[in-house]
């Protein structure tokens, strides 16, 4: 083929995201930052997921637990089938959206800092690199959520082999949630990424407006609690909240990080597409 | 369709005017060279071509459609300044990626990689990663990545600037080789190289454009570029400007002489410079029909 007759843009859009796969998982930084990732899961289910049935299913525990955080906070807790996938949950609803700010860093801040998208954007559209790029780190994201599941699931079931069908049935329900939880972190983080020089940089960018926002949002909910709600637009704002929910029932705060990711990507296809690269 | 078109093009950076209304027009064909001081905007202008840029005021129109439309992509292609691969893969892999892009099959992509490589001799590196490439090697992987699926139009930012002179030579081979297919676009300072492929000369300078010099102008017949060895360039003015028709000589570079006549007669300046030489047994390294491009931008 000498030309090139056709420019697909979801086909350009799925390759980059597995050319951003392949990138993460083949290369030596990238498998630096995953076995960090799988040294830290390592210990917390060795420790605390690991030790889950015993802290959730003795009753002394159970009221301690219950008399430091109050009945309410905690009380969906203890009615989680598998007790190591109710440990894992509250462990990764706050992990997660941690790592997730640190591995989607650099979406587009080395890549812009080196030209290297000046080879890309003469061949493909801007929005097939924003959401090629996108889509490659949900990927990456995806595997590690089900990976550390997997294993939640493995520990729960070398303890009670019933536990084998609900452990899967919760598993796929918090990988899921999971999922959606990271999806507005992702995407915040391809615009920080995109206005960033250098991963770092965005991931400063990233604590100073959370820092920011839950300041602000602070300040506000003190002195007009009738704009209180304005706290929806902070990623993540629904977490505490969907700790104390289990099965379908978390799929209840779904449509927070839905709505914001649609509007960060959004904001981000119009960056993307007037920013100079 | 006119390959460019700008239309007060400009370009500010801050209270920086890069560019100062540009109107532009070139043709498909042979290949076109920009030429300017450093801080000239050459860059910008391949930039806003290129639409990694956006225009401050006026606009672009590339085989009839906005820079970075859909309907470009695969059709232009840049050689750009300071832009360098992904360090993580290597040459052959990322050149697989964009020719993927560009709608390749993957088993096309990799064949049609390995021929834009072999095309800048480096077939041999294609599994290094651009890390161990050096300056010019990386250059010319660059260059490479720019004919991936033959475009239409290729612009090159200095795409002999840090070459070695027989990969410089071989890529104003290449370009001359492609010349019928791809209209190439060239900033550069050697001013000899463009003179040897282009047809025609942008000259950008403080972002406007002063001059569109194209080679064959008819000009050309009234000039005569001379170039001795060894001489005394005082006896050279003195004969030379005895011969009849030879309006002015005026000594330009060391040993180079630019002669103006207004003789019609076909070769009659060249044969009276020849019997000169030999009466005195002068002798002579070149002499050039017309003037040379930095005569005719500087002059």
């Amino acid at each position: 083929m000498e030309n090139s007759p056709h420019n697909n843009n979801l086909r350009n859009t799925l390759l980059l995201a597995q050319f951003e796969v392949k990138k993460m998982l083949f290369n030596p930084r990238g498998m630096i930052a995953l076995a960090a990732f799988a040294l830290v899961w390592l210990l917390i289910l060795l420790y605390p997921v690991r030790g889950a049935s015993e802290f959730l299913l003795t009753p002394s525990y159970k009221d301690l637990i219950e008399g430091i955080f109050g009945p309410q906070v905690v009380g969906e807790l203890f009615k989680w089938s598998v007790a190591e996938l109710a440990i894992y949950w509250i462990a990764s609803l706050y992990l997660f959206p941690l790592f997730s700010i640190f591995i989607a860093a650099d979406q587009f801040s080395s890549d812009k800092a080196r030209g290297t998208f000046r080879f890309l954007t003469l061949r493909t559209s801007r929005d097939s690199i924003f959401f090629g790029r996108f889509i490659g780190y949900m990927i990456i994201q995806t595997m590690l959520v089900s990976l550390t599941v997997l294993a939640t699931i493995v520990l729960a079931v070398s303890r009670e082999t019933t536990l084998l069908i609900p452990a899967l049935t919760s598993g796929l329900m918090v990988t899921v949630n999971l999922i959606i939880v990271l999806l507005p972190y992702t995407a915040l983080m391809a615009i920080l990424s995109l206005y960033a020089n250098s991963a770092r940089q965005a991931t400063i960018y990233a604590i100073l407006i959370w820092a920011a926002m839950s300041i602000t949002i602070g300040i506000i909910n003190n002195f007009l609690p009738i704009i209180s709600e304005l706290k929806w637009i902070l990623p993540g704002s629904q977490i505490s909240l969907m700790i104390n929910t289990q099965g379908l029932a978390s799929f209840a705060y779904a449509p927070v990080a839905l709505l914001q990711t649609a509007v960060l990507l959004l904001l981000g296809r119009m960056y993307i597409k007037r920013s100079a690269l | 369709m006119r390959l460019i078109e700008c239309k007060g093009l400009s370009k500010s950076y801050g209270s920086k005017q890069a560019l100062k209304q540009v109107d532009l027009s070139l043709e498909a064909g042979e290949p076109i060279a920009l030429v300017g001081p450093n801080g000239a905007g050459k860059t910008t202008l391949f930039s806003l071509l290129c639409g990694y840029i956006t225009p401050t005021a006026g606009e672009v129109r590339i085989l009839g459609h906005k820079p970075g439309d859909n309907a470009l992509l695969g059709r232009v292609a840049s050689l750009p300044q300071d832009a360098s691969l992904d360090p993580n893969f290597d040459v052959l892999t990322q050149l697989v990626l964009f020719a993927t892009l560009q709608g390749f099959s993957k088993a096309d992509a990799k064949a049609e990689a390995l021929r834009v490589l072999s095309l800048v001799d480096l077939a041999d590196c294609a599994s290094q990663k651009p890390k161990s490439l050096s300056h010019g090697m990386a250059k010319r992987v660059a260059i490479a990545q720019a004919l991936i699926g033959s475009p239409e139009l290729v612009l090159l930012d200095e795409p002999t600037a840090g070459l070695d002179p027989a990969n410089a030579k071989k890529i104003r081979e290449l370009v001359t080789e492609l010349a019928g297919k791809t209209t190439f676009i060239i900033s550069s300072h050697n001013l000899d190289e463009l003179e040897k492929l282009c047809g025609q000369v942008l000259y950008l300078e403080l972002g406007q454009l002063t001059q569109s010099v194209s080679m064959d102008d008819n000009q050309q017949d009234q000039y005569l570029t001379l170039t001795m060895q060894q001489c005394d360039p005082d006896k050279i003015l003195a004969a030379v400007m005895a011969l009849p028709d030879i309006s002015s000589i005026e000594k330009k570079q060391h040993n180079e002489f630019l002669i103006k006549h207004n003789s019609e007669e076909a070769y009659a300046i060249e044969s009276a410079l020849f019997s000169l030489f030999k009466h005195n047994n002068w002798q002579y390294k070149a002499i050039l029909r017309g003037r040379t491009l930095e005569d005719k931008l500087f002059s």
